[in-house]
């Protein structure tokens, strides 16, 4: 330090400063008090280093300044000029230092806060992504005036099979294709229904319309109404088949109905395109949205006359999105509606496979392995 | 049904472009499963639902494009002449079996020359991924993929007795198959069977010494029909498979046996010579004829929402092959033919109008009439239980329904029915329906623990199924948690769960499981398991795992477990909250630290100081317990407390505080042998 002091006293009495010179010297003056200024570790530093280049007296920027008198007059503004922005910007960092100490002043003997530490983390659970697929379902049927049911995932032969058109000789009653329920031990009618005949675990969702439907011409049975139908049932259904990426033998379903006076196939189009186009909101560039169109192609079920599988307008071709269909007049007769006075649609969609289309999830046993690492990501 | 495009051009006109036929097809019913090109043939995969077996040949798939494309329908006439003597002198034919076998014909040529076929007729049963055989069993399989009709071919020198009896199997009868393999068949299931033993399965698989060998000269010619539900169950049981018995499960055409039969003859006839004996030997009878049919043209736009022209209705019907007899302003009569069993009724006449017509003729955008609804209940509920589980860190699983049998016996809480049990395990070993999510929210954690996952905190809603005989078992919905978290923290949980659904009335209650007589857990720690209740009402349980419980699970401790039933939730829950008025003096609060023997529990000590404390006592805080022998001397504890008081007539003086304070000592020393310590 001292020699250096010295060394600008010598440039004092030096003759003709040129301006690049005094601009250099200013340069290096205001590096060197930057980092003496962040350097200093306590009060006593930053005095010591305020002392050596803010001194009124004998301070090194008094000191340069003072060689302003040896420049060339004609240079001298510009000199100036410079003089005082480097002045401003020594005297801010000396702010800017004595702030800093003073945050931390009364705990410099302690620790120093650290506010940039991680926050008290606050662990917060999430919903499993089928859940949140039947939350949006269910919302979306509901403002389409659709109410969501539940029923029994147990069920008997005729909430099952009988009601839903499907005769005995019918192979979708294949054991095979069921799974057909029993008791361990042989307590009487454990495992059978109140008809006698085996339970089983429903292998659709279509046994909630029929109880629904029931239910209503029970309530309606004085007056001999046939009181409109219109809900949607999600929940477990059970199927055979062996597990891989894409089968698993417990799945989740959604079906929706809707039986009155005068509902037509148009009616089941127009219902399925408006929950699409809730459901797939697609923004195109442009900012409005893509049309989103339902396509009918003929199926068989045997709850449905016509029967018909869904696709909707998807990258440029088509997705099939479930089955649906006019309510069989069968069906309607076997729980009590005329089918001369009212018609009806129903229609059902696999809940995992718009799930895992729309979470980018491709082996669906990942969905009821529950590792946490996966159910964190929706 | 693989259809091969250049044969499918010899029935009906295909100048349209390959990618315009497979789409209106698709759009008609046989959907469209792949395009394949085969040598210079295309095979077209197409998907043909159960109640369509008619397109399950060649001719049943160009009479759609026939009727599609308005198009003529080239349909062979096959007339194959008869020069030997009579076939009824040559075999007989016997049914014993109507119910499995309700007709079979029979016909016979003699002199044939077994060969490789043609080079064409190789070609097109290659295209479909057909194997070739010889001239005559590749003749019954084109037949089979043109009209849909499987046929058998049997060399009738191995035939004894010049016999065919169509029997039901016996017990245990032993049958070797052209797969040289032996099958052990049961009743129920229909054998054709000569003077001495069955020599083919009906309508699933011909025999092996009855075959069409190289040596074969005389032949039977076998078209029958068999019950659809028989040929299911035979093929199923042996896992024989063919194209012959997937065509019978799905049931032929019965006025297309003699078709099939004369059309197999003319080409064994044309391909490997021979001489034709004369006339059919059959036995069983043809269905009945089926009835007519109406269709009023005003359930068109009544069940499709739109019209379709009187005339196009009839033409599209009879252009299917249906026969009109009677027609007036509003309606139309029909008989469907016969390759069509599936069209019995009104609605099955309106769906066929609806494909040909096209579906997309259908609008999408008609205004469907509006309908209120609102969320039910139960959504509501489990919505706030799921809300206040996500928000005290908990992640939803969702488990399979079934569990195998040993994690029922093991934590048998809700239960004592033996659990009902699926035909066929839904899982691995996984065949009992669940009496608690518990083990299996275990399991999961067991899966976690294996990934190294450090916090696994995870619950589940779904439902137990406990069994009711003679009725639908009780599917009861349960929250079921397992939590790395201790006994009070879950607990803790639980209250707030209560809390935000039916805590305006009632607050969660627990009793040591001593006094639980149902509990029979090994994965539980009994002295760390308490019942739960909402006051009469029974809720569940929460309890640590057992040394023997973590073992079984591969867990290191300590997990906190707990199962409530979500019933009394549903029912008790208030969905909208009433305001009452709020005091608006200050409260005074005082601390309480009182000694009690180690016996006494603090829901004892709760209630004395809720009735203590009376009106004034607005909210009690417990604090701590504190163990200390030399202080507070061996088999004692120390309770700290503070107790919250407001009065909505005043600000309540010091001295009216103190009251309360000794009130409740003193309430606590009388009934409790409790002790201010402070």
């Amino acid at each position: 330090m001292r020699f250096w002091s010295l060394d600008i006293w010598t440039l004092d009495i030096l003759a003709a400063v040129s301006l690049q010179d005094f601009i250099a010297e200013l340069d290096s003056l205001a590096g060197e008090a930057q980092d003496a200024f962040t350097g200093a570790a306590d009060r006593d530093a930053l005095e010591a280093a305020r002392v050596e280049f803010l001194g009124a007296k004998a301070g090194r920027l008094k000191a340069v300044q003072k060689g302003m008198g040896k420049v060339d007059k004609t240079d001298k503004p510009a000199a100036g000029q410079k003089l005082n922005s480097v002045k401003k910007a020594i005297e801010q960092a000396f702010e800017q230092a004595t702030g800093r100490l003073s945050a931390s002043d009364g705990k410099a003997k302690q620790d120093a806060f650290d506010v940039t530490l991680p926050g008290t983390p606050v662990r917060v659970g999430r919903l499993h992504p089928i859940t949140q697929t039947i939350d949006r379902m269910k919302e979306i049927m509901g403002r389409l005036g659709f109410s969501a049911v539940e029923g029994p995932e147990i069920e008997d032969d005729w909430h099952n099979f009988e009601a839903l058109n499907i005769p005995l000789s019918h192979p979708a009653r294949d054991p095979l294709d069921n799974f057909y329920l029993s008791t361990a031990t042989k307590t009487a009618g454990a495992g059978a229904g109140p008809d006698g005949k085996p339970l089983l675990l429903r292998s659709q969702t279509s046994t909630v319309q029929i109880r629904v439907m029931e239910q209503c011409i029970a309530n309606a049975v004085a007056s001999g109404a046939q009181p409109p139908v219109r809900i949607v049932s999600l929940g477990r259904v059970y199927r055979p088949d062996t597990a891989d990426a894409t089968h698993y033998p417990m799945f989740h379903q959604i079906e929706g109905l809707l039986v009155d006076k005068g509902v037509t196939m148009a009616d089941l189009k127009s219902v399925l395109r408006m929950f699409c186009q809730s459901y797939y909101k697609r923004d195109t560039d442009d900012g409005s949205q893509e049309d989103v169109h339902i396509r009918f192609r003929p199926s068989f079920f045997p709850f449905t006359e016509p029967s018909v599988e869904v696709d909707i307008n998807w990258q440029g071709g088509w997705m099939e999105i479930g089955g649906a269909g006019m309510v069989d007049p069968n069906v309607l007769r076997a729980v009590g509606y005329d089918p001369e006075e009212v018609t009806g649609f129903a229609f059902g969609m696999g809940v995992e496979r718009i799930a895992m289309r729309q979470h980018n999830i491709t082996d669906i046993r990942d969905l009821y392995t529950n590792d946490v690492r996966f159910l964190a990501q929706f | 049904m693989i259809v091969s495009k250049n044969w499918l051009s010899e029935y009906v006109d295909l100048k349209m472009p390959l990618d315009e036929l497979t789409e209106r097809l698709t759009l008609t019913g046989l959907n469209l499963e792949g395009v394949e090109t085969v040598g210079k043939d295309t095979a077209i995969d197409l998907e043909v639902t159960s109640n369509r077996p008619d397109c399950l040949g060649h001719i049943g798939v160009a009479r759609e494009v026939s009727v599609l494309w308005g198009t003529e329908l080239k349909k062979p006439d096959p007339q194959p002449k008869a020069s030997g003597g009579k076939a009824s002198g040559e075999i007989s034919v016997e049914i014993t079996c109507g119910e499995l076998c309700p007709r079979y014909t029979a016909r016979v040529i003699k002199g044939v020359k077994i060969g490789p076929s043609p080079q064409w007729l190789q070609d097109r049963l290659k295209a479909l991924g057909c194997g070739i055989v010889n001239n005559v069993v590749d003749v019954t399989n084109y037949v089979l993929f043109e009209c849909g009709q499987p046929l058998h071919a049997f060399d009738l020198a191995q035939l004894k007795g010049g016999k065919i009896i169509v029997r039901e199997a016996k017990k245990d009868e032993e049958f070797t198959a052209i797969d040289h393999k032996t099958y052990k068949l049961s009743p129920g299931t229909c054998v054709i069977a000569d003077a001495e033993r069955a020599v083919a399965l009906g309508g699933v698989m011909g025999g092996a010494d009855s075959e069409v060998s190289d040596d074969t000269v005389d032949l039977l010619i076998e078209a029958a029909d068999f019950d659809p539900l028989s040929i299911r169950n035979t093929a199923r049981a042996h896992h024989l498979h063919s194209p012959s018995s997937y065509r019978f499960e799905r049931g032929v055409d019965p006025e297309g046996l003699d078709w099939a039969s004369r059309r197999c003859c003319e080409l064994i006839l044309e391909l490997a010579g021979g001489t034709l004996y004369d006339g059919v030997v059959e036995a069983g009878a043809k269905p009945e004829p089926t009835g007519d049919i109406k269709l009023r043209f005003d359930q068109i736009p009544r069940l499709l929402g739109i019209e379709v022209p009187d005339a196009e209705v009839r033409k599209i019907l009879t252009d299917l092959g249906c026969e009109e007899t009677h027609v007036c302003d509003h309606c139309v009569k029909v008989v469907p033919p016969t390759w069509r069993a599936d069209l019995t009724r009104e609605a099955d006449l309106l769906e066929e109008v609806a494909r040909i017509h096209g579906y997309d003729q259908i609008p999408e955008d008609v205004g469907v009439r509006m309908a209120p609804s609102s969320r039910s209940r139960r959504d509501i509920v489990l919505d706030r239980v799921r809300h206040v589980l996500t928000a005290t860190g908990f992640d939803e699983a969702l488990t399979l329904s079934t569990v195998e049998p040993e994690q029922v016996e093991a934590h048998r809480v809700w239960t004592e029915e033996p659990p009902l049990v699926t035909s066929t395990p839904v899982l691995r070993r996984a065949n009992a329906l669940r009496q608690s999510i518990v083990p299996s929210l275990l399991a999961c954690r067991k899966t976690n623990v294996a990934m190294s996952n450090p916090v696994i905190e995870q619950f589940e809603i779904a439902k137990l199924y406990l069994p009711q005989p003679g009725q639908l078992p009780d599917e009861r919905l349960v929250l079921a948690v397992a939590s790395g978290r201790g006994f009070l923290d879950v607990k803790g949980v639980l209250e707030a769960v209560v809390s935000d659904t039916v805590g305006h009335t009632k607050t969660l209650c627990a009793t040591g499981s001593a006094s639980a007589k149902n509990l029979s857990s090994t994965l539980l720690e009994s002295s760390r398991t308490a019942w739960l209740s909402l006051g009469d009402v029974k809720l569940g349980y929460i309890g640590e795992l057992s040394a023997k419980g973590l073992d079984q699970f591969d867990l290191r401790g300590p997990v906190t477990v707990a199962e409530i039933d979500l019933g009394p939730l549903l029912d008790g829950a208030e969905l909208i909250p009433r305001a009452s008025a709020l005091t608006n003096y200050q409260p005074m609060s005082r601390d309480l630290n009182v000694v009690f023997d180690e016996a006494v529990q603090w829901a004892d000590v709760e209630q004395i100081v809720h009735t203590a404390g009376g009106e004034l006592l607005e909210s009690l805080a417990f604090q701590e317990v504190y163990r200390d022998a030399e202080r507070l001397g061996k088999g004692k504890k120390s309770l700290l407390w503070s107790v919250t008081l407001r009065s909505s007539e005043g600000t309540l003086t010091s001295e009216q505080a103190d009251e309360v304070r000794d009130a409740i000592v003193s309430g606590l020393s009388k009934k409790l042998g409790g002790e201010l310590r402070a």
